[in-house]
């Protein structure tokens, strides 16, 4: 257990200090403020939509083990067949561009880089005074988790650096082995199609490209770590390129989903509240 | 695995076609006859993470198979699925996996690997389909040879098989183990994986091991409440099945059984050439296929005393799993090479048991006696054909082969008592175990060796000494003296010196006597190798009990307290291929796939030179294999060379081989097949 603690230690301190800094910075103090007085009544309104991403979490949790067995037994044996597909192409991507610093980069980029990126626009948008972003992006997430869940239990296959060692190098775990005590907590060997790093952050770009008249800051952010995040889990070989285009899908998938489920008039659960600080801020439009 | 749509297009325009030219019968002369389609083979395996060396032998088969025009496909999936579909369901092509047997094994292990009698059998009985008549018959002549006979039988017998390959014999590994020896002695002495190696193991004198104590067992106290300082070995596995399943006679669970081989005694123990009587006290011959094996004084786990019925009812019970609950029986899916040498067992008394073996030589028949002792009051409640609510599968399947068998009650060492699913498990020292009992006696003793020769005196060493068989230092010294160990299970003093307490510890190894070392055991599941080898250096594990690839190899250098300690396993890296399936039933073709492996080259490439290239499934036991089937001195494979140079395959070579068994290759340089 003791590399875990230390791995979630490091997790904390990391994504802590990146919060904060992007926060003042991005967000802006005076949001920020606000954010703490209308904390409470924002969580409120989009409280269906977060016991709805809380349920998917808790049956990802849960329910994980027995669902691959499932799949394990009735699934789609599809390692071949997605080797079949692509072919070599992450060897390519890592015999092209591996050194040691983009290792490390990547590395970084892939644990911490993805927990920041992940976690910060649910604060950037709970510090806006209307809450249609921050329930699109909470239904958005659930739906991530909800349909990923359902495909990786259709779908057994493992990761390019566990069908060809010849080639592909598990970078992560031969340089942070103690990345792998964190990673085994939270996901299968088994579970490579779609690759949810991939979904999660394409959700946030897309989030992020729009929303940029609110936060014009995060807008290039989040394009740069979620692209590294897409190119890590190949570069990593953790990935396969189909896991990674079915990433892609399944992101704008659910956005447009969660798009038509909080209307722009955004008279589902969360719509008119007390329009506080900054009156401007609807998102009106998009 | 086929492309049918081409066909069915094909087939749709020739049938308009000729129904309106009107004649019917050309048309059904030509498309009657099926097509032949490009082949494609599906070879099974582990994905790196469990096992980082069968992935590569997978690997380099499907890319020289693919250079040749054969079309194959990896898939990889857990051991435990990979295990139910060679060894259960029989349903793959091909699979790249390993033997069972981690110790060199007696070459009759072969008789349940590839005789046909079992080709319909599931568990490691010929998962492979294997019929050939000219082998079956070499597998019952080596078990009833003896000597140089039996070297000759054994020798034709591997010819054989490595002429018609029903499974291609890679590599035998060394196993390698990352240790810490602060607190454990005498790693590599035996394989660390083996129920020897974990037995053999010293504890470090606490003068050595007071320097790095305070951290690991401080933790143990603490857990327990207790004072004394309660040792535990700490192993990490990537491999999670121990923490699901500990059921004998599971294939699809077990490795080399070595958790449920501490869990459950055997009769009699193999050290080498010798047997080591075990839970048996002893045995005697009493005709020439007949044996009388005494029981030593043991207990189950829960408590009730092992007796003789048990020993009846395992044989039984593996014989047939639902003691004739089923029309046909339905037989064990492991140990059934060992009980096919048994004809019948009965109880003589409460502590002995006489065996009617087949004819067979006195080394093949301990086999025999090597299977797990079960007890009847817990698996004859298993017997019923299994159910999933209430609904009947299969009635070839009993839910005592289905059984995860959860608190499982065994006589062995250890008895398990904690599990964490898929995380960990923990086992404790049994200390009604005879190994404790002996090394008690062996205090004792030492104090009042004089009382020692007077008991061996009175003690009626029972029957001819002739085949009173057992101790190590060929005395037939059947006692210690019943008085030094005063056993309060009684009973025993009519039945004279040839039971229980008698014969104990002179007959047990010194270096398992008072064993094992270990007041706990604990198994931690880990990620990857390279995590586990990590746990071993940062000191939260005593040694990794599972495969290690190469990756893992340079980071031990990096740990400082941390050792590599490396031995030869017999558990061979192999290619099987299910023979009842076209092209694959064709022993030249088996023949030309098992050329298109460069052995060197992947001991060189995958093993990092961690293993040793062999032909023979024998090769861990040298004396068996005959010259020619050595691995030769110029680095080749005796039999079926590696078809190429420089892990460059030579396809043109190869393709006249394959030719040359009547194969046919299409325009675009795949091989044809009408029977897939």
């Amino acid at each position: 257990m003791n590399p875990l603690v230390s791995v979630v230690g490091r997790l904390a301190l990391w994504v802590g200090s990146m919060l904060l800094v992007a926060g003042v910075t991005v967000i802006g103090p005076r949001r920020l403020y606000g954010l703490w007085d209308g904390l409470v009544p924002r969580l409120w309104r989009i409280r269906y939509s977060l016991v709805a991403l809380g349920i998917v979490l808790l049956a990802s949790a849960v329910g994980r083990g027995s669902l691959q067995t499932v799949s394990e037994l009735f699934g789609l044996q599809m390692t071949g067949f997605i080797y079949a597909l692509e072919g070599d192409f992450v060897a390519w991507v890592q015999a092209t561009f591996v050194v040691p610093e983009l290792t490390i980069y990547f590395s970084w980029v892939y644990v911490y880089g993805y927990v920041f990126l992940v976690s910060f626009p649910f604060l950037a948008y709970l510090a806006l005074p209307r809450t249609e972003m921050l329930n699109r992006l909470v239904i958005a997430y659930a739906l991530n988790y909800a349909i990923g869940l359902v495909l990786y239990t259709i779908v057994f296959a493992h990761g390019p650096r566990n069908l060809m060692p010849d080639m592909v190098t598990s970078l992560l775990f031969t340089h942070n082995p103690d990345f792998m005590a964190l990673t085994s907590e939270v996901n299968e060997a088994a579970n490579v199609f779609p690759s949810l790093h991939t979904s999660l952050s394409v959700t946030v770009l897309t989030f992020a490209a729009l929303t940029r008249r609110e936060y014009p800051l995060w807008t290039p952010i989040a394009a740069w770590i979620s692209t590294s995040v897409v190119i890590a889990t190949m570069y990593l070989g953790i990935h396969w390129l189909t896991d990674v285009i079915g990433g892609i899908v399944l992101a704008l998938g659910s956005v447009a989903l969660a798009y038509r489920i909080v209307d722009p008039d955004g008279d589902a659960p969360g719509s008119s509240g007390p329009d506080g600080t900054n009156a401007t801020s609807g998102l009106g439009g998009e | 695995m086929t492309r049918q749509i081409s066909r069915r297009k094909a087939l749709a325009g020739v049938g308009t076609a000729a129904l309106s030219a009107g004649c019917i019968g050309r048309v059904r002369n030509i498309a009657g006859r099926g097509r032949p389609e490009q082949l494609s083979l599906e070879i099974n395996t582990t994905p790196a993470d469990s096992d980082p060396n069968g992935i590569r032998i997978a690997r380099q088969l499907a890319e020289n198979a693919k250079a040749v025009g054969i079309g194959m496909q990896i898939n990889t999936m857990s051991l435990r699925d990979l295990r139910r579909r060679v060894l259960l369901n029989h349903n793959f092509d091909i699979y790249v996996g390993q033997f069972q047997e981690v110790e060199p094994f007696d070459p009759d292990a072969l008789y349940s690997l590839t005789h046909s009698r079992f080709g319909a059998e599931t568990g490691w009985q010929n998962p492979f389909g294997f019929t050939d008549f000219g082998v079956d018959e070499l597998l019952s002549e080596q078990r009833v040879a003896e000597g140089d006979r039996r070297l000759s039988a054994v020798a034709e017998l591997q010819e054989a098989l490595i002429e018609r390959q029903p499974f291609t014999v890679v590599a035998f590994p060394d196993a390698l183990t990352a240790i810490r020896d602060e607190r454990f002695d005498g790693w590599g002495e035996q394989q660390p994986l083996s129920i020897e190696g974990l037995l053999g193991l010293e504890r470090r004198a606490a003068s050595d091991r007071t320097a790095d104590d305070p951290d690991t067992n401080d933790a143990d106290t603490d857990e327990d409440g207790d004072e004394s300082d309660i040792t535990t070995l700490e192993l990490v596995t990537t491999d999670q099945r121990v923490t699901e399943n500990w059921n004998p006679i599971a294939p699809e669970y077990r490795r080399y059984g070595t958790f449920t081989s501490l869990l459950y005694d055997q009769l009699v123990r193999m050290d080498g050439d010798e047997p080591i009587p075990w839970l048996a006290a002893g045995w005697e011959r009493i005709g020439p296929e007949t044996f009388e094996v005494t029981l030593r004084d043991a207990q189950w786990h829960d408590g009730e005393a092992v007796r003789a019925d048990d020993v009846v009812f395992t044989y039984e019970f593996l014989h047939d799993t639902s003691m004739g609950n089923v029309d046909s029986p339905v037989p064990a899916p492991r140990f059934r090479g060992r009980t096919s040498l048994v004809r019948s067992v009965t109880t003589v008394d409460d502590k002995t048991i006489r065996f009617e073996l087949e004819d067979v030589s006195r080394r093949v028949g301990l086999r025999a006696l090597q299977v797990p002792i079960l007890p009847a009051h817990i698996w004859r409640d298993r017997t019923s054909v299994a159910t999933i609510a209430g609904f009947e599968f299969d009635s070839e399947t009993t839910e005592a082969v289905v059984s995860n068998n959860e608190n499982p009650v065994g006589s062995g060492p250890m008895r398990l008592v904690e599990v964490t699913a898929e995380e960990s498990v923990v086992f404790e020292r049994n200390t009604e175990h005879f190994l404790v009992r002996a090394g008690q006696e062996d205090e004792t003793e030492t104090e009042t060796e004089m009382g020692e020769e007077t008991a061996n005196a009175t003690a009626s060493g029972g029957g001819e000494p002739t085949n009173a068989t057992v101790s190590n230092d060929g005395a037939t010294d059947t006692t210690a003296g019943d008085g030094t160990t005063d056993d309060e299970t009684t009973g025993d003093g009519d039945s004279g010196g040839d039971t229980t307490g008698s014969g104990s510890a002179d007959d047990i190894p010194e270096r398992f006597r008072g064993k094992p070392a270990f007041d706990r055991l604990r198994v931690e599941v880990s990620p990857s190798d390279i995590a586990a080898v990590q746990a071993v250096g940062d000191g939260l594990a005593d040694a990794t009990i599972s495969n290690l690839g190469p990756d893992s190899v340079p980071r031990l250098g990096r740990e400082a307290d941390a050792r590599l300690v490396s031995t030869r396993s017999a558990a061979f890296y192999h290619i099987g291929y299910n023979t009842r399936r076209a092209p694959l039933s064709n022993p030249r073709f088996r023949g030309v796939l098992a050329s298109l492996v460069d052995k060197p080259l992947l001991v060189d490439d995958a093993f990092e030179g961690y293993a040793q290239p062999a032909a023979s499934p024998l090769a861990a036991s040298p004396e068996w294999v005959p010259e020619g089937l050595q691995w030769g001195e110029d680095g080749t494979d005796p039999v079926h060379p590696f078809l190429g140079e420089d892990g460059v395959v030579d396809v043109e070579a190869a393709r006249d081989e394959l030719r040359e068994a009547g194969y046919r290759f299409g325009e675009n340089g795949r091989l044809l097949s009408r029977d897939q």
